[in-house]
């Protein structure tokens, strides 16, 4: 038993202090949007007095309510998108039989790896051709091109854990295929669409390179992009850059924190499946 | 209504299955619907990934400017790429980026996920919060942070340095070409630990608790568990934390762009900010070199399949 305390009491003395190292930046992040822009170089480390004017800079100046939409819209149009197109495929390579099934699939999978780095030259040069360079169409397409095989993964693998004799009744029972994956499959996939919901929620809002190569239209950009020519832009006011990316994680924190257990089973089955 | 099923039914019926001729409606519908159903994915997949691999794979053998038609120079690229002091320091610079963080993180991965495993259940959970939530955001927000960290003049790092009396370390973190890859394989650990301790960490939980039992009878000390039921029984979880730092690790891009771009003088240059500058350069006027540039892309996908054929290998030795 004293045997066991020695072991807690040592993983708490190592892991207390580092857990206080890995949240410092985000700590150091708050205190500095708080902070009154003259006391940045001199200032305290903790400041003396909070202020909030730093979000209404960043909230006004850079009209980050617009890009905020942005992000919110481009996000939820690629997680429907998505998830319409995954759960489709998904159960059609988990569930029914047809010729090639497994060639095709196999096609999908030795592709899942291959990075938007090493894709972004023929990406750019594929929308310019078809005119949707500069739309948030074109950033639409990409995304929900990219990321539907991997989400099609992730729901297989959950279609495979139903039984087969569940589909075999609804058929002899005379429901059309469609029919059958809209009213007796999809309602018992509830934890496998949650899981690639909040899996490409986090991804589509993360995502920067693709958005910061196809948009050029400042209107149109999506957040990450903005965070990144305001660093350019607000090198000396850091109050409002650390306000505008504190604003930025909000939703993503959020998500987590309120869908935690459904996003780290969603992680390690992608991770593990692959 | 499958619960109504009784067994005869079951056999009765996939014994009718497989009498189904080819050509029988319930067939059919099945391979119509099959072939509806990947429809989407499968036609926007050919659009938007295999076309634009086979066509960066093309341009990597033409030169081009993006205007007129590409012009095919054979391997020349990737010759040029041999001989050219910036590309072979990107190669080297990725690589060994990748391999210092990959150890870094499978090592302190493990080793924060055995911790958290012995710590008071309710103190990991707020330990494994807060260990992974710098890995949910984005990785531009988490290079801005750090940028604000390492800044000469008013970071962080220098203040406090300055204040604990260490005036002598104070430094140019991101412009000293000593310090700059240290400092981004920091700000890449910081990001994916907490990642790799939740996957070793759900390893660990499925470690059947007998064989350290047993182990402990044979009176086998903690350090012996570790290194012989540990450590061997996480070998899967090992070869999948490998193979995705590797991954991470040659499709690098956004932490380097957005804190350093590269510099100074290309010493955090990767082969990402290296082709997306040689395709999208921002000094005015240059013609974009779409061709050598694509021959990075190449040799990044290149990389990426070997990462996942390691892992294939690494599993398939696990199983063993």
């Amino acid at each position: 038993m004293s045997n066991r305390w020695v072991g807690k009491s040592f993983a708490t003395f190592v892991l207390l202090p580092f857990c206080l190292l890995m949240a410092f930046p985000f700590v150091w992040m708050l205190l500095t949007s708080m902070r009154e822009q003259n006391t940045i170089f001199n200032g305290p480390i903790i400041p003396r007095k909070f202020t909030v004017t730093a979000y209404k800079d960043a909230w006004t100046s850079i009209e980050f309510p617009l890009h905020f939409w942005n992000s919110l819209w481009i996000t939820s149009v690629t997680v429907i998108g998505v998830l319409v197109f995954a759960t489709l495929s998904g159960y059609a390579f988990a569930k029914l039989q047809f010729p090639f099934r497994n060639t095709l699939f196999v096609l999908l999978l030795t592709t899942l790896m291959m990075p938007s780095t090493a894709l972004i030259i023929p990406l750019y040069l594929e929308l310019k051709s078809l005119g949707l360079l500069d739309t948030q169409t074109g950033l639409l397409v990409l995304y929900i091109s990219g990321s539907a095989p991997f989400a099609m993964f992730l729901m297989r693998a959950f279609f495979q854990t139903l039984p087969d004799e569940l589909i075999e009744a609804a058929r002899v029972d005379g429901g059309s295929e469609l029919t059958i994956f809209r009213r007796v499959i999809l309602p018992l996939t509830r934890p496998g669409i949650a899981t690639v919901v909040i899996f490409q929620f986090l991804q589509t809002w993360n995502e920067f390179l693709i958005a910061n190569t196809v948009l050029r239209n400042t209107d149109a950009l999506p957040l990450q992009p903005v965070l990144f020519t305001l660093m350019g832009q607000y090198s000396t006011n850091w109050p409002a850059l650390t306000a505008g990316l504190t604003l930025s994680v909000v939703p993503v924190v959020i998500v987590y924190v309120r869908m935690q257990r459904q996003f780290v089973a969603g992680m390690m089955l992608g991770a593990v499946k692959n | 209504m499958a619960t109504t099923l009784t067994r005869e039914d079951v056999v009765r019926r996939s014994a009718e299955r497989t009498s189904y001729r080819f050509g029988s409606p319930l067939r059919r519908s099945q391979r119509i619907a099959g072939y509806l159903f990947i429809a989407p994915t499968f036609l926007l997949f050919l659009a938007f990934v295999l076309w634009p691999i086979l066509y960066t794979a093309y341009l990597s053998l033409t030169s081009w400017g993006g205007f007129g038609s590409p012009r095919f120079v054979n391997f020349d690229n990737y010759t040029r790429m041999l001989n050219d002091p910036v590309a072979r320091r990107a190669m080297v610079v990725t690589l060994v980026l990748t391999g210092v963080t990959t150890a870094i993180l499978t090592f302190l991965g493990l080793v924060a996920a055995v911790l958290v495993n012995v710590i008071w259940p309710k103190v990991g959970v707020v330990v494994r919060t807060i260990l992974f939530i710098p890995g949910i955001v984005s990785f531009v927000v988490s290079a801005v942070l750090w940028k604000l960290i390492y800044d000469p003049n008013i970071g962080t790092l220098n203040r406090l340095l300055g204040a604990i009396g260490l005036d002598s370390l104070q430094h140019p973190w991101l412009a000293d070409h000593r310090t700059v890859l240290p400092a981004i394989i920091v700000v890449t650990v910081w990001g994916g630990l907490g990642f790799n301790m939740l996957i070793y960490f759900a390893g660990l939980q499925s470690i059947d608790p007998n064989l350290y039992e047993a182990a402990a009878m044979d009176g086998a000390n903690t350090l012996q568990q570790f290194r012989h039921i540990t450590v061997p029984s996480l070998r899967v979880v090992t070869g999948l934390i490998v193979s995705l730092g590797l991954l991470n690790g040659f499709k690098a891009f956004d932490v380097i762009f957005v804190m350093t771009g590269g510099g100074p003088n290309h010493h955090s240059e990767v082969l990402g900010t290296y082709l997306y500058s040689l395709a999208f350069g921002t000094t005015s006027g240059s013609i974009p070199q779409l061709g050598y540039a694509s021959a990075f892309s190449v040799v990044t996908m290149v990389l990426c399949t070997l990462a996942v054929i390691a892992q294939l290998w690494l599993t398939r030795r696990a199983d063993r």
